[in-house]
C-alpha cells in the first residue's frame, strides 16, 4: 500500500491492482468517543448521505448513482476501540470495464467529494429538512438496537463493562441526546471536524495513479490540527453480574473479560492466538466444548477488541442451562492458563488465522477495513508482518497471554430469570 | 471439457462426470483464495416424494438437519479435517438446495478432497441424532426472536394455503424431534446421488486438475440409482388470508406486502421475470424512486424499507415494507402506487437507467468467489445461467416488463403481515 502526506492531517493510501472489477475509495474522519458529542457526530453521515450541492436531492443522487452504472455511494460511523468514525464510501466498477470510463470516473469522485465537504446547505446549518428527518431515523436506529438481540445484548454487556470508559457508549449515540440536538450545532461540529480532525483517505483497484490528481480540488479548509487521544487499556476489577429480562425465547450470554494488552503491545499477537484457540473457530474450544459435547448452543464464540484488549464471548442458550454454560465457558480459559493447549490446536489456529488474513486480501472493503485499524493506532501493519508474527507464537506466550485474561462482567439476557 | 468465456474475462470450465456429476470450474487468477461448493438440490421443500411406488412423508427440517449432521464422523470431526490445511468449511440448507462449501489458501487438492469425501460419507448415529435436536432447537429458537423472519415467515403462511414454503427452512422444535437415523438415511439415499448434485470450483487453479480430482475422488461413491419424484401439494392461485398480525419485543412497528406471483417456470423466461419483477419494484421502493422519496419525506419510511423478489420454479413471491410507525398509513399510500404505476407505466429512460446499475452490479459482482459460485448453482438448478445475465437484460424491453404489471402486483393475490411492539 502507497502511503502519501497530502499535508495537514489527511493521508492518502493507494493500493493498485487489477485483480478486482470495481475502484472502492473510502475516506476515514476520525473522532474521539465521547458522552457529550456522540449523538451530534453520528448524524453527520446520515445527513451528508441525503444530497450534496449540486445533487441537492436524494432522488437525484440516488439516479446519478444508478446512471454512474450502479456506482455506491454512502456514509455511516463505525467504532474502533475508543475511536468513533465517519466512513465515506465510493464503490464503481473499473473505467476499463465501461464506455467512458475514465469521464465516469471523474464524475463518481467529484460527487463523493461533494458529499464530504459541500453538503445542502440552509443559513447557518444543513437542509432543515434533512436534518430532522434524520434526526427521527437516528432516534429510531437507536431505539432500534433491541430489535437484533445478539447486538443488543453485546452493548448492552459492554455499556456496563465500561460504564466510566468512552468504549461503553454505543456509536450512534444516545436517544435523549439526539432529541436535543440543534442544527446549527451539529452543522458547527461537522466543519470542526472536517477542518481539524485526522482524515485518512484508502483507494483500491486498477489504474488509480491518476486519482490524487482528482481529489486534489477537494477542500478541506484544514486548520487547528486536533491529535486524538488513545484508547484506556484497564484491569479487571470486582466480576460484575448482570441480569436483564426481556421477553425473548433464547437466552443470551455476553462475558466480558480483560486482557490487559493491546495492538500496541509486544506480544499482542500471543494474545490474538489464545483468542483464536479459544473461539474463533469450529475447531476451538468454546464451539467444540459448548456447542458439540455440551449441546448448549448453536452460536457460540469469542472476539477480540484490539484496540481496548476486551475479550466478549457470547452464546445463545436455553435460560435454564446459565449456570452450566458460564462454568464450561470458564473451564475451557482455565485449561489455556493451565497449558492444556495440544500443538494440534495451536497450529490449526495459526494457520486459520493466517488464511482468514490471506483471504481478506481478495477483497478491496476488507483490504482497506484491515489496514484502517493500522491507521487508527498510529502503526501500518503489512500483511506479510502481521503473517511473520503470528507464526512465530508459541506454546508457552499462549499461556502467558492467557493468564493475563481476568473476568470482568457476566451479562445475561432472558425472558425468565430476571429475578437472580 | 467445455470451455465458455464470460463477459467479463473469466473462463468457465463444465464437464458432466461418469457418475453423472456436474462440475464446473471458473479460474480466477489474481486471488489467492479458493472455493469450492458442492450441493444437491434438495432442500426443506422436499419433504413429501415417491419412493419405489410408496408415498414418503418425513418430518419438517429434516434437509436442515441432515445438513448438520453430515459433518459427523468416525474418527476425526470434519471442521477439524479442514482445520488441519487452514480451510474454513461451512453449509447450508435452502428451500430447493443444500450446499457444503469451504475456502482455501493453500493445499485446495487436500481440502478438495475432503469436502468431496465428506459429502459422500454419512455418519449417522442415534446418539449423534440426539444430540443435535438440542443445538438445533437453539438455532430455531434464535429465529423466534428474530423479527425479519417472524414478519417472513408470518407473511408466507397468510399467502399459502399447503404450499411448504409455510414452513421454515429448519423446520420447527416439535417436528425435529420426530427426526430418525432410518428417516435421515432415506433422505440421504433419495437426494444425495451424483445426478442431482453439482460442484462448482472458483480460484486461481488448474481446470483440467480439478476435473480429475473430482473424478477420481467420486469414483468409490456408492450409490443406488433412484429416479426423484418430488410431490408438491395443489396450492390455490389465491392467499389464504389477507393480513396476519403478531407481537413481538420490538422498538417499534413492522409492515409487510407480499404478493403470490406465478413462477414463470424455468430457464430464460424465469432469469427475465427476475430482472423484470426486480424493475418494477425498484421503481416503488428504491432510493431512485419517487415514491420512495415521497414516503420517506413523510416520515412513513426509513432505509430499512424495500422490496424483493424470488422465485425458483417452485415459487414466485414478491415482498415490500420495512419498519414505520404507520403501519395502515403506509399501506393506503403503497397501495396507491402500486396503482398509478399500472396505470402509468415504466418509462423508458427508467429502464435504460435501471439496466445501466444492473449491468454494473453484475460486473462488479465478479468480486466475489463465493457470490459467483453459489449464484451460479443456484441458477443451475433452476435451469438458468447467471452467464446469460447480460444478453437477457440487453433484449430485455420496457414492454416485456410492463407486461408482467398486472399480474405481478395483482393486489387480489397479496397479504399484509405486521409486527406491533408489545
Amino acid at each position: 500500500m502507497e502511503h502519501i502526506q497530502l499535508g495537514d492531517g489527511i493521508n492518502l493510501y493507494l493500493y493498485e491492482t487489477s485483480q478486482f472489477k470495481t475502484i472502492t475509495t473510502k475516506v476515514f474522519v476520525q473522532e474521539e468517543l465521547s458522552k457529550d458529542k456522540v449523538s451530534a457526530t453520528a448524524l453527520i453521515p446520515m445527513i451528508l448521505r441525503r444530497g450534496t450541492k449540486s445533487t441537492p436531492t436524494t432522488l437525484e443522487l440516488a439516479r446519478k448513482m444508478e446512471e454512474l452504472y450502479g456506482s455506491a455511494i454512502d456514509a455511516d460511523i463505525i467504532k474502533i476501540g475508543e475511536k468513533q468514525i465517519i466512513e465515506f464510501y465510493f464503490d464503481m466498477v473499473s473505467p476499463k470495464l465501461l464506455p467512458n470510463g475514465e469521464q465516469i470516473l471523474a464524475e463518481g469522485l467529484r460527487t463523493f467529494g461533494e458529499l464530504i465537504l459541500d453538503p445542502v446547505r440552509e443559513g447557518q446549518g444543513f437542509n432543515q429538512q434533512y436534518f430532522a428527518q434524520e434526526q427521527f431515523n437516528l432516534k429510531n436506529l437507536v431505539e432500534g438496537l433491541i430489535n437484533e438481540k445478539r447486538s443488543y445484548a453485546y452493548q448492552r454487556a459492554l455499556q456496563h463493562m465500561c460504564k466510566d470508559e468512552p468504549h461503553g457508549i454505543y456509536k450512534y449515540g444516545d436517544t435523549q441526546q439526539i432529541k436535543e440536538l440543534v442544527n446549527e450545532e451539529v452543522f458547527e461540529h461537522y466543519q470542526q471536524l472536517i477542518r481539524s480532525n485526522p482524515v485518512d483517505i484508502f483507494i483500491v483497484g486498477e489504474g488509480i495513479s491518476q486519482i490524487p490528481e482528482l481529489i486534489k480540488e477537494w477542500s478541506w479548509h484544514r486548520s487547528n490540527l486536533r491529535q486524538l487521544r488513545p484508547a484506556i487499556v484497564k484491569d479487571a476489577g470486582q466480576v460484575q453480574e448482570v441480569f436483564e429480562t426481556r421477553d425473548v425465547q433464547q437466552g443470551i450470554l455476553v462475558m466480558g473479560y480483560r486482557a490487559n494488552q493491546n495492538y500496541l503491545d509486544p506480544n499482542y499477537y500471543s494474545l490474538v492466538v489464545a483468542n483464536a484457540i479459544l473461539g474463533v473457530f469450529p475447531h476451538s474450544k468454546l464451539f467444540i466444548n459448548v456447542r458439540e459435547r455440551a449441546s448448549l448452543a448453536y452460536y457460540v464464540g469469542s472476539s477480540l477488541d484490539g484496540s481496548k484488549g476486551i475479550i466478549t464471548i457470547s452464546a445463545g442458550i436455553d435460560p435454564s442451562q446459565y449456570d452450566k454454560a458460564v462454568e464450561i465457558i470458564n473451564a475451557q480459559i482455565g485449561e489455556m492458563q493451565a497449558g492444556k493447549i495440544t500443538q494440534d490446536e495451536l497450529e490449526r489456529t495459526k494457520i486459520g488465522l493466517i488464511s482468514g488474513m490471506q483471504t481478506m486480501a481478495d477483497n478491496p472493503a476488507s483490504i482497506i477495513d484491515r489496514n484502517v485499524i493500522g491507521v487508527v493506532h498510529g502503526q501500518l501493519r503489512s500483511l506479510e508482518e502481521v503473517i511473520g508474527e503470528i507464526e512465530k507464537v508459541t506454546l508457552e506466550q499462549v499461556q502467558a497471554a492467557a493468564n493475563q485474561i481476568k473476568l470482568d462482567t457476566v451479562y445475561f439476557l432472558s425472558g425468565m430469570r430476571g429475578d437472580l | 471439457m467445455e470451455v465458455v468465456k464470460t463477459t467479463t474475462g473469466e473462463q468457465l470450465y463444465q464437464k458432466v462426470l461418469d457418475n453423472g456429476l456436474r462440475v464446473y470450474v471458473m479460474t480466477k487468477p489474481g486471488f489467492q483464495k479458493k472455493y469450492a461448493v458442492f450441493s444437491t438440490k434438495y432442500g426443506s421443500f422436499d419433504s413429501k416424494f415417491k419412493l419405489n411406488n410408496e408415498i414418503i412423508e418425513v418430518p419438517d427440517g429434516i434437509a436442515h438437519f441432515l445438513e448438520h449432521k453430515l459433518f459427523e464422523d468416525q474418527e476425526m470431526h470434519v471442521f477439524e479435517r479442514f482445520a488441519q490445511y487452514g480451510a474454513s468449511v461451512n453449509a447450508y440448507t435452502s428451500y430447493t438446495m443444500t450446499s457444503y462449501l469451504f475456502s482455501t489458501i493453500e493445499y485446495f487438492d487436500e481440502a478438495f478432497q475432503e469436502l468431496l469425501s465428506f459429502v459422500q460419507k454419512p455418519y449417522f448415529t442415534s446418539e449423534n441424532v440426539e444430540k443435535e435436536k438440542g443445538i438445533i432447537e437453539q438455532e430455531l429458537k434464535m429465529y423466534e426472536d428474530h423479527p425479519d423472519r417472524k414478519i417472513y415467515n408470518n407473511l408466507l403462511e397468510a399467502l399459502y394455503h399447503v404450499h411448504p414454503i409455510r414452513i421454515d427452512v429448519g423446520g420447527t422444535v416439535e417436528s425435529i424431534q420426530k427426526i430418525t437415523v432410518d428417516l435421515l438415511n432415506m433422505c440421504y439415499e433419495t437426494f444425495y446421488q451424483p445426478s442431482n448434485m453439482a460442484v462448482f470450483v472458483i480460484g486461481d487453479l488448474e481446470p483440467t486438475r480439478v476435473f480429475d480430482l473430482a473424478a477420481e475422488h467420486t469414483v468409490n461413491w456408492f450409490f443406488k440409482f433412484q429416479e426423484i419424484q418430488r410431490i408438491y401439494p395443489e396450492e390455490p392461485v389465491e392467499i389464504l388470508k389477507p393480513s396476519v398480525e403478531e407481537r413481538l419485543s420490538v422498538s417499534r412497528p413492522r409492515y409487510y406486502l407480499g404478493f403470490k406471483n406465478q413462477p414463470y417456470n424455468a430457464g430464460r423466461a424465469l432469469m427475465k421475470q427476475q430482472l423484470a419483477m426486480s424493475m418494477i419494484w425498484r421503481t416503488i421502493a428504491a432510493r431512485s424512486s419517487p415514491v420512495y422519496q415521497e414516503l420517506y419525506s413523510s416520515g412513513l419510511i426509513d432505509e430499512s424499507f424495500g422490496a424483493s423478489f424470488s422465485a425458483t420454479p417452485e415459487y414466485a413471491l414478491s415482498i415490500v415494507g420495512g419498519e414505520t410507525d404507520q403501519p395502515e398509513k403506509l399501506d393506503q399510500r403503497l397501495r396507491q402506487a402500486i396503482q398509478d404505476l399500472q396505470k402509468n407505466k415504466l418509462q423508458v429512460a427508467d429502464v435504460e437507467r435501471m439496466k445501466r446499475r444492473a449491468l454494473g452490479n453484475y460486473l462488479a459482482s465478479f468480486n466475489s468467489l463465493e457470490y459467483i459460485a453459489n449464484s451460479f448453482l443456484s441458477h443451475e438448478f433452476n435451469g438458468t445461467s447467471i452467464l446469460d445475465f447480460p444478453q437477457i437484460l440487453e433484449e430485455i424491453t420496457v414492454d416485456e416488463i410492463n407486461e408482467m404489471l398486472n399480474d405481478g402486483l395483482d393486489l387480489k393475490n397479496s397479504a399484509v403481515s405486521i409486527l406491533l411492539p408489545e
